[in-house]
């Protein structure tokens, strides 16, 4: 604070929405007609029918210094990056912004169809406060940027949508500010592209530049950003170094996946009782008549507490009752585990666990089974439970439940990688010089 | 950063509750905004201007095809004896051609400022250019068609043989207060008509018929007493009739009722911009 090496400085702001188009019109005349009247308007509270899109929202940003803001889509992030772009007035608290804002949210403002390219330079470089003179210095370097060649004279409605993008991002840059607000813009251009444009992002915070990115890559923020803010309903849950931040929002990400994993099965359970189709076998086209599974738990590893959470590389415990109908000869049960974008990427079943195959007879059972030394990476999985009934010439099959979970990220450690990666290998690394 | 030569760092701040003051500080800010953001305007302009003609057949003929289009059915009304304007001292085209550009600059301005905004909408939304200067970015348009009106009204005049008085060298001056009533309504309903569409197109069909109780199609004379009476107190009246008669005639009859008038358009502005200063935080989020 002391410093006075700062480019933004947030405080405390908030910004309210009504949930219905109906609503936010009729506050939005209400106010206008208070305003215009000369009466104060109570922007600090929340009607009926309104929630914060943003709410105490507070940061300060240094030259050069990169602020990644994360959330699952709603979280207020872009409300907020609108706020610090002078687009939205806040209802509560204050922002204050030193040196010229460059927006990539601004990126293609203003292009107009008919328009070639590099008349849309001028315009667009206008829009970013750019003078004629400085657009005329930079033209070359910013055709040059954008890779249009000679398309650069061409009507910008017959663009693609990663040209506009390229050209966008080009004036943007070329515009040197000393503030850089970037939204989820980048993801549209090629890879190639892409990385161009991160570094030219570092070649920008090197010089001093201040940048905020919005983004969902885990790779981009953690690239750019030395901070972040993880944002969540609107509040800033986290402010902290860009590793806490990404973990907490990987984490979120998992929670809504595993809650959309469990509305699914409801939604699927719901669906084959309306249809008549056999319950709890609704994925399976056969129903099992000989074996059911009424009740299936994910248990803490002392076996008594139920839950959907663990942490990474705790262990954890299957509970499952089996009702038996008739006598089976020799049941296996198996475990698989799938994760979101992999089926059956891991298994364990009774056999290969040294349990014998025996007959059992109809009746209730409980099973359980102890995952000891798991490695899943921090993410949603869910734990399918089957069971193999061997008949004299092959073996089936059957699905009897599953349950979802989630493990979450270590707290000191960052497991970042790409989200293709489930498992997680403990490794011993040594680098030594080999002179 | 070595960019900034002059070494002046520009700060911004929003902060809640707005920047709304008092009228002289409305006053003070949109005159810098507008001053600061000339370029833009100039450019966005340009934009609209290029632009739009790139998508016409015609080109630029049809700026001067639109105007003559614009009064033919009145003057074929009078051609057929179903309007009746008056005792008119210029040939009846030349009068309702007049009448229209000056009424038609009104409402242009009018709808042009009211409806800034709402084009705009990609530029409030992503952009922190003053809102002001998004809403007053059309007026590049209104005055080329003035330029482009007047054009053909010399062309209109000389076919016709009529002269102008040398009170024609005023016109600039007089069609102001159109003007600038234009644009102080035009900056209320811009920011009223973000949050509530249909005002800025109620507005607009009232000032249709407004139309018909100023002497744009005929002259002030009625026999009617109520209408008669409207029609005199309608300030509109002398900042059509007044600017005609110096226009044509060199006749100063009703300068003053035309200079009140001219206040009242002036105060009109005023309480546009502010109304305009004090709202335009609640644009953005009702676009």
């Amino acid at each position: 604070m002391s410093s006075n090496d700062w480019t933004i400085r947030a405080d405390r702001i908030s910004k309210k929405f009504g949930l219905t188009l109906r609503q936010s019109m009729k506050y939005g005349l209400k106010d206008s007609l208070r305003t215009l009247a000369g009466r104060k308007v109570d922007t600090n509270s929340l009607r009926a029918g309104e929630f914060w899109a943003v709410h105490n929202v507070s940061f300060e940003l240094k030259r050069g210094e990169s602020l990644g803001l994360m959330g699952v889509n709603g979280s207020g992030k872009t409300t907020l990056l609108r706020i610090l772009n002078g687009v939205y007035a806040p209802d509560t608290g204050e922002v204050t912004m030193r040196g010229r804002v460059g927006a990539l949210i601004a990126a293609g403002a203003g292009f107009a169809p008919m328009l070639t390219g590099r008349e849309n330079i001028y315009v667009n470089g206008a829009l970013l406060g750019m003078s004629a003179k400085e657009i005329g210095r930079q033209m070359d370097e910013i055709i040059a940027f954008s890779e249009l060649g000679s398309f650069i004279d061409m009507p910008v409605k017959n663009y693609s949508s990663g040209m506009f993008v390229r050209l966008g991002f080009a004036i943007a840059a070329m515009s040197k500010p000393d503030i850089l607000l970037v939204d989820e813009v980048l993801a549209v251009g090629d890879l190639n592209f892409q990385k161009k444009c991160y570094d030219y992002l570092h070649r920008l915070k090197t010089n001093g530049t201040s940048i905020i990115l919005v983004s969902h890559s885990v790779g981009a923020i953690w690239a750019i950003c030395e901070r972040g803010i993880f944002m969540h309903e609107g509040q800033a849950k986290l402010l902290s170094n860009a590793e806490d931040v990404i973990r907490a929002y990987d984490d979120q990400n998992s929670c809504s996946a595993l809650e959309a994993a469990i509305k699914e099965y409801d939604h699927n359970l719901e669906f084959s009782e309306a249809f008549g189709l056999p319950k709890r076998d609704a994925f399976q086209k056969r129903a099992v008549v000989t074996m059911s599974c009424p009740t299936l738990r994910v248990l803490a590893s002392d076996g008594a507490e139920e839950r959907t959470e663990f942490g990474f590389e705790e262990t954890f415990v299957i509970e499952a009752v089996i009702d038996v109908l008739t006598e089976i000869a020799f049941p296996l049960f198996r475990l698989t585990v799938d994760a979101v974008h992999y089926k059956f990427f891991a298994k364990t079943d009774s056999f290969d666990q040294f349990d014998h195959l025996r007959p059992i007879k109809p009746g209730q059972y409980r099973l359980r089974a102890k995952i000891l030394d798991q490695n899943f990476r921090p993410g949603t999985y869910r734990i399918n439970l089957s069971v193999c009934l061997n008949h004299q010439s092959r073996s089936e099959f059957y699905w009897l439940g599953s349950k979802a979970i989630l493990i979450r990220h270590p707290r000191d450690r960052f497991l970042y990688a790409d989200p293709n990666a489930v498992m997680h290998l403990e490794s011993d690394f040594v680098l030594s010089s080999q002179e | 950063m070595g960019r900034n030569e002059n070494n002046k760092v520009p700060v911004r701040v929003y902060k809640a509750g707005g920047s709304a003051g008092g009228i002289f500080s409305s006053l003070r800010m949109a005159g810098e905004e507008v001053w600061q953001s000339r370029y833009i305007i100039w450019r966005l302009f340009a934009r609209d201007f290029i632009g739009q003609f790139r998508q016409k057949v015609l080109g630029i003929f049809w700026v001067f095809i639109s105007p003559l289009l614009g009064i033919a059915s009145f003057v074929f009304m009078n051609l057929t004896g179903i309007l009746n304007p008056g005792k008119v001292e210029i040939p009846y085209p030349v009068f309702v051609f007049f009448g229209m550009t000056l009424w038609g600059i009104m409402i242009g301005t009018l709808t042009t400022v009211s409806g800034g905004l709402l084009a705009q909408t990609d530029l409030v939304m992503r952009t922190n250019i003053p809102k002001i200067a998004l809403a007053v970015t059309g007026l590049a348009h209104v005055i080329y068609g003035i330029l482009i009106n007047l054009i053909v009204l010399l062309i209109i005049t000389t076919s016709f043989r009529v002269i102008p008085s040398w009170g024609a060298l005023l016109y600039p001056f007089m069609i102001l207060p159109l003007v600038i009533l234009g644009i102080g309504i035009g900056l209320i309903l811009a920011v009223i008509g973000a949050v509530a569409r249909d005002i800025t197109g109620m507005v607009t069909t009232a000032m249709g018929l407004a139309m018909y109780v100023t002497p744009v199609l005929y002259t002030a004379e009625f026999e009617n007493p109520l209408i008669q009476a409207i029609v005199n107190y309608n300030p509109l009246t002398y900042l059509v009739d007044v600017t005609r008669k110096v226009f044509f005639l060199g006749n100063f009859q009703g300068l003053t009722a035309y200079l009140m008038a001219s206040g009242c358009c002036l105060v009109i502005l005023l309480l546009g911009i502010h109304s305009f200063y004090l709202i335009k935080d609640k644009v953005a989020e009702r676009l």
